[in-house]
């Protein structure tokens, strides 16, 4: 686990940020446990804010089933589950997520993303996309730039906390370079650890 | 022209000012969708006759019901004339909507008309409207707006209706004269248009997009496989539009917006 306390990093950026968050794939599991830890818990229920997860890499029921570990309320969470329906595994739908038909839906995506907002209206609110790489798989490069590029900007307007998880390579991939022109700041999760 | 500041003149050039000009001025009708709202500056111009063009799942019907929805919720009294479905599936259909509320309907702020039901009564069994038939159609629509004092209106669809006017200049004559009648009013209308989805055009005869103010047009594209419903303001008279492509998407708190993304590609339209 990082010895650093990336709960409290979180805690210390202001509304509207939009971070890009890298994991190590080798240390995927604890990183990506560290993450949740601080993203649900730590930002999410000590800031009292809600949390919309854009589940990608993970159906919700998964991520949720970390979040209750984690004694995450349901009314504190909610997903857009963008994964399920092409896995074919939407036989048990949760109800306190939102289910688009695939990862290419990416206007699905943000019209869902802003459903929930206006649905749940919160002083502080949290959008964490899991991940920018899931993305990469199932859509081009021109339309995953121009998708983050009107999100983030439009969350950023509305002073939501955006995090995007972002698994990183041994060399800087397009996606990352993408990526670093759209958000406010990278957080190494690996390079903070040691 | 001289500027204040001494800097040199600014040369006028036509059509500059409306280029520069607020979007004010006309009294807005808004829809109370706010995606479409902002790309109109605020709203249709109070009193505008609106075609809403699209082919089958496009999302005609659900637009047109939540703007008057939200026309009476505000207080303008809404008017939905049915010409193909009967007002009870659709009320039916509304419910499944957050936005809806059945008071609106028990209080008489939102109004259904069944066309066919008038039809009856009126002793207009022709397959094919006269002149004079189609007068008292129009006369019957002005009396009603006027009589329940009716601010919105939506007649879903015109392409069912106009099936019974069969020639081009009977159109053009009911439409610039319904829409004379409304506009008097000071009632906003959308008239429903069905439309295929290759045709080319925004209604059946063609003739109807001359004679409206504005066109709202719908259309499902595809994208790798998955379908993407879209909407385009193709023509709005008396404001500033956006001319670009939206998503739309129909939520239980109503109709949802996004720009169209595309990736650096041509997309086209319908």
């Amino acid at each position: 686990m990082p010895p650093f306390d990336i709960g409290e990093r979180l805690r210390g950026l202001p509304g509207g940020s939009a971070i890009a968050l890298k994991l190590d794939p080798r240390e995927y599991a604890d990183h990506y446990f560290a993450v949740l830890n601080a993203a649900l818990r730590d930002v999410g229920s000590e800031t009292d804010a809600h949390t919309i997860y854009v589940a990608v890499t993970s159906p919700a029921a998964f991520v949720w089933s970390l979040a209750q570990a984690l004694d995450v309320p349901p009314e504190r969470i909610s997903f857009v589950d963008a994964i399920s329906h092409i896995m074919m595994n939407y036989a048990n739908p949760l109800g306190n997520a939102t289910y688009v038909d695939s990862p290419r839906a990416l206007e699905e995506i943000m019209l869902r993303v802003e459903f929930l907002l206006r649905k749940y209206p919160h002083p502080r609110s949290i959008v964490v996309i899991d991940s920018v790489n899931s993305l990469a798989i199932h859509n081009p490069p021109e339309l995953l730039s121009e998708f983050f590029h009107i999100l983030l900007n439009n969350l950023k307007s509305r002073n939501v906390l955006t995090l995007v998880l972002e698994t990183s390579e041994e060399e800087t991939t397009g996606v990352e370079q993408m990526l670093n022109l759209v958000v406010d700041e990278t957080i190494d999760v690996a390079r903070a650890g040691r | 022209m001289e500027s204040p500041s001494g800097s040199p003149p600014v040369p006028e050039t036509p059509g500059s000012a409306a280029l520069l000009a607020p979007a004010g001025g006309l009294e807005r009708c808004a829809t109370g969708i706010e995606g479409l709202d902002n790309i109109m500056g605020g709203g249709i111009p109070r009193g505008n006759m609106v075609l809403v063009a699209g082919s089958v799942g496009t999302g005609k019907t659900t637009l047109c019901l939540e703007f008057l929805v939200r026309g009476a919720e505000r207080g303008e009294r809404s008017l939905f004339i049915s010409v193909t479905e009967s007002a009870a599936k659709l009320i039916q259909n509304l419910s499944t909507f957050e936005f809806f509320r059945t008071d609106l309907i028990d209080q008489g702020s939102l109004v259904f008309v069944d066309l066919p039901v008038v039809y009856d009564r009126l002793g207009l069994g022709h397959e094919e409207l006269t002149r004079e038939e189609i007068d008292i159609v129009i006369r019957t629509i002005r009396d009603l707006v006027r009589s329940l004092g009716i601010r919105r209106l939506v007649l879903d669809s015109l392409t069912s209706l106009c099936y019974r006017i069969r020639r081009d200049e009977q159109i053009r004559d009911f439409m610039l004269r319904l829409g004379e009648e409304l506009s008097a009013a000071g009632c906003t209308s959308l008239l429903v248009s069905e439309i295929g989805p290759t045709t080319g055009r925004y209604s059946l005869h063609g003739v109807e997009e001359a004679i409206v103010d504005g066109v709202v047009l719908l259309w499902n594209t595809r994208r790798l496989g998955d379908i993407v419903r879209v909407l385009q303001i193709v023509k709005m008279r008396g404001t500033a539009h956006s001319r670009a492509q939206y998503v739309m998407e129909l939520t239980p708190i109503g109709i949802l917006m996004a720009p169209h993304l595309k990736g650096g590609r041509e997309t086209g339209g319908p």
